[in-house]
């Protein structure tokens, strides 16, 4: 067996794990942000939800994908046996366990917006369907050979494909779920429901952070020219300027530096820099990852104003930026490295690459938005509605849903805490 | 009047008339606190026994400072003269007889729990005096802020020299031991209250949203900054327009007096006139979508001024230090 073979299947596999640990990241991420008394819940159901995923990704969805089809869609190689695939330079069971973990990090984005309010069976149902109907066909379009990959779309490691999709998916679980109890005033004004440990937030980011690496260098798949070094780079440049303009942005317009959001930052320059972390200069990079943060801080107060609860700010770190990040490419893509596509308006490419990304953005996230809401309401009406009782909602998940609370001794005197501050100023 | 919700009426019919007017705001609260009090001391005799020895009775916080809005929470405590077991039973049980009284009479009962039912703040004058020496001895975090709350107090019933003998121990203490860095430290945290690109800095979320909290941006540096150059200049009063009219030209010069008088005297009656009094809460937010332009631009005004008077004590204290 060739090295160049095994070097690819090794590098691509250490990739994959880390992609996988990034479902670690998303626990942390979404418990942290949320309260207690539904941390246990949504810690478990994101490990159920990934091997749901996972078994209906090797039954049906890698075929959906990668099986030879039309335009549209593929249709063959279900319930993938392990082979070899052809004209792939590395092992055909490590590059199908590779794509198996972005399908699980689109589904996992898409539950971001059910978070503290759906029931368990809502998310059983809709981790198969999100599965087999809406991440495929959009995954088929841009890295299956489809209509999209035909015109030059560049999606190098999926902030369309994964992250657009997924929060897509959010988008429409949100306004069907409604806002969570207490999310909002009478006259419309939001409640902060803070999360309860700003520290998970913070770990979660710093595990994405490096499962990135995975996610954005190991989709060279390949160690040609050990490219992959200059991706991570990209991607790390991406996410230190995020952070650094939503610290910025939160301090002028809020005069704090607002932990939250600073985390935020971070991780919308990284979904920012997935769609072209392959195809941009260093210093594009930094760019995009620093307007990413910007953007993030803007999106997350439009969607509040708006009413819609997005508890983990889904939609505003995998939308907004997913949708900047696959932009992004149509301006800054260099002629050397635009081995897909055209270079960007900035490389004198004029506007024919950043209309394909357009092209991309509105088809892929109207696909899933529309899918995913058709499929909620359907689910809604079947199941009896897809919401907890108020009761169960405010007793916590972790009860109402598991029968056992996350933190048992704590979460009995959750209560608001009281200032210790004696009357001074009173 | 013999009961506390006869009190409560009388608050009630009285408070519409006077809740735009600072000064007469105030008078009636001193009023109807006093009258629970005749009201507690009544019921305490009945049930235990005549008053063993005089007392004071003061308040201290926004009303110690006579500067309460239309909604306030009760901070108070009790000297008395005696010392001996059954006295300390009696005043608790009168303590805990007004906090009662007060709270039917329509004033919340105070999170941080100084009040006279506390035994924190119900003693005899030498326990007073032995706690206040603690205090400032320790002078750790606590006992400073406690200190602090302490100076702020006014008596409205009994024997007021009690108090003023304390307090003119608690200043002598300060001055002796030079506190002073000890207690800025104490009141330094400042909530900013405009962003770097002069923008007033709102509330983003809950009840509030859009409106400033006044309490804390606004209040907070001119009373906290106040209350030390009072300290400074050995003034007793307890208002802060009282305490900066007596103010010597050597802690603040009369140009920057006036200016501050002016300003803080602007401020409480921006919290009279447009934040909604329906609660206690509510009176420490200002809407500002209700402002005019021009309020707008005093309000900013009052938040500088406060910042500037903030670092100007600052800078007094610091300056001795070296």
């Amino acid at each position: 067996m060739d090295t160049l073979f095994l070097m690819n299947s090794l590098w691509v596999m250490v990739a994959a794990v880390l992609v996988i640990l990034m479902i670690g990241g998303f626990i942390l991420l979404e418990t942290g942000s949320t309260r207690m008394k539904n941390a246990g819940h949504i810690a478990g159901k994101t490990i159920l939800t990934f091997g749901i995923g996972s078994i209906v990704f090797w039954a049906v969805g890698y075929g959906l994908i990668f099986g030879s089809g039309n335009a549209l869609i593929g249709f063959s190689d279900f319930f993938y046996s392990g082979y070899d695939i052809e004209g792939l330079s590395l092992s055909g069971a490590v590059f199908f366990l590779f794509q198996l973990a972005f399908a699980g990090i689109s589904l996992t984005i898409a539950f971001g917006g059910f978070a503290e309010r759906a029931k368990l069976g809502a998310y059983l149902v809709f981790a198969v369907l999100f599965s087999v109907i809406v991440y495929p066909p959009i995954a088929h379009w841009i890295w299956g050979g489809g209509w999209l990959a035909e015109h030059g779309k560049q999606d190098f490691a999926g902030s369309t494909v994964v992250h657009l999709t997924g929060a897509m998916a959010a988008f429409a679980a949100t306004l069907i779920l409604k806002p969570r109890i207490g999310k909002y005033n009478k006259d419309g004004s939001a409640n902060n429901l803070a999360g309860h440990n700003q520290v998970f937030t913070a770990l979660s980011v710093l595990l994405l952070w490096v499962g990135w690496f995975g996610f954005n260098a190991g989709s060279t798949v390949s160690v040609d020219g050990a490219f992959f070094g200059f991706v991570a780079v990209n991607t790390n440049l991406a996410a230190g300027a995020g952070v650094i303009a939503a610290m910025i942005i939160s301090w002028i317009v809020m005069g704090k530096a607002d932990v939250p959001m600073m985390l935020n930052g971070a991780l919308a320059g990284l979904v920012a820099i997935t769609a072209s972390c392959a195809f941009v200069d260093t210093w594009a990079a930094v760019l995009i990852g620093f307007i990413a943060g910007f953007l993030v801080f803007y999106s997350i107060r439009f969607f509040e104003n708006k009413r819609i609860d997005d508890p983990i700010a889904a939609l505003s770190v995998h939308g907004v930026a997913g949708i900047w990040g696959t932009l992004s490419t149509g301006f800054f893509a260099t002629p050397e490295l635009a081995t897909v596509g055209q270079p960007g308006l900035f490389y004198g490419g004029g506007l024919h690459q950043l209309g394909v990304q357009a092209l991309g953005v509105v088809s892929s996230g109207a696909f899933a938005f529309i899918v995913s809401f058709i499929l909620l309401t359907i689910m809604k009406a079947v199941m009896n509605g897809l919401r907890v009782t108020e009761e169960e909602e405010i007793i916590g998940l972790d009860m109402s849903e598991h029968g056992s609370y996350g933190y048992p001794e704590m979460v009995k005197t959750e209560k608001a805490i009281v200032s210790p501050n004696p009357k001074l100023n009173a | 009047m013999t009961s506390y919700l006869e009190i409560r009426r009388f608050r009630d019919d009285q408070i519409i008339w006077v809740s735009r007017n600072h000064l007469q705001l105030n008078q009636l609260h001193d009023e109807i606190i006093q009258r629970v009090i005749s009201v507690s001391v009544k019921q305490t005799e009945e049930k235990h026994g005549s008053l063993p020895c005089p007392f004071t009775f003061f308040m201290m916080g926004s009303a110690g400072r006579f500067e309460q809005s239309v909604w306030s929470d009760q901070d108070h405590g009790i000297i008395y003269q005696q010392q001996g077991t059954e006295i300390n039973h009696y005043f608790l049980a009168l303590g805990k007889e007004i906090t009662q009284g007060l709270q039917l009479a329509g004033y919340d009962y105070c999170d941080g729990d100084v009040m006279a039912s506390n035994p924190l703040w119900c003693k005899s004058l030498t326990e007073w005096r032995q706690q206040l020496a603690n205090w400032s001895n320790n002078s750790n975090w606590e006992g400073i802020r406690h200190l602090l709350i302490f100076i702020d107090g006014r008596s409205l019933y009994g024997d007021e020299s009690f108090l003023e003998k304390l307090k003119i121990e608690v200043y002598q203490t300060i001055h002796k031991e030079n506190l002073f860095h000890k207690v800025l430290n104490n009141t330094l945290y400042l909530k900013k209250g405009i962003g770097v690109l002069g923008q007033l800095l709102l509330e983003t979320h809950g009840p509030h949203t859009g409106s400033l909290n006044i309490k804390e941006k606004a209040l907070f540096p001119y009373v906290n900054g106040i209350r030390l150059l009072a300290i400074k200049g050995n003034i007793y009063e307890t208002s802060t327009l009282l305490r900066l009219e007596k103010l010597s030209e050597l802690v603040l010069p009369s140009i920057k007096r006036e200016l501050y008088k002016q300003q803080f005297l602007k401020l409480l009656n921006f919290r009279l006139s447009l934040s909604k009094p329906d609660n206690y809460e509510n009176s420490h937010y200002l809407p500002i979508s209700a402002l005019s332009k021009k309020q707008k631009e005093e309000v900013k005004d009052i938040l500088k001024n406060g910042t500037a008077l903030y670092r100007y004590v600052r800078n007094l204290i610091e300056k001795e230090d070296d």
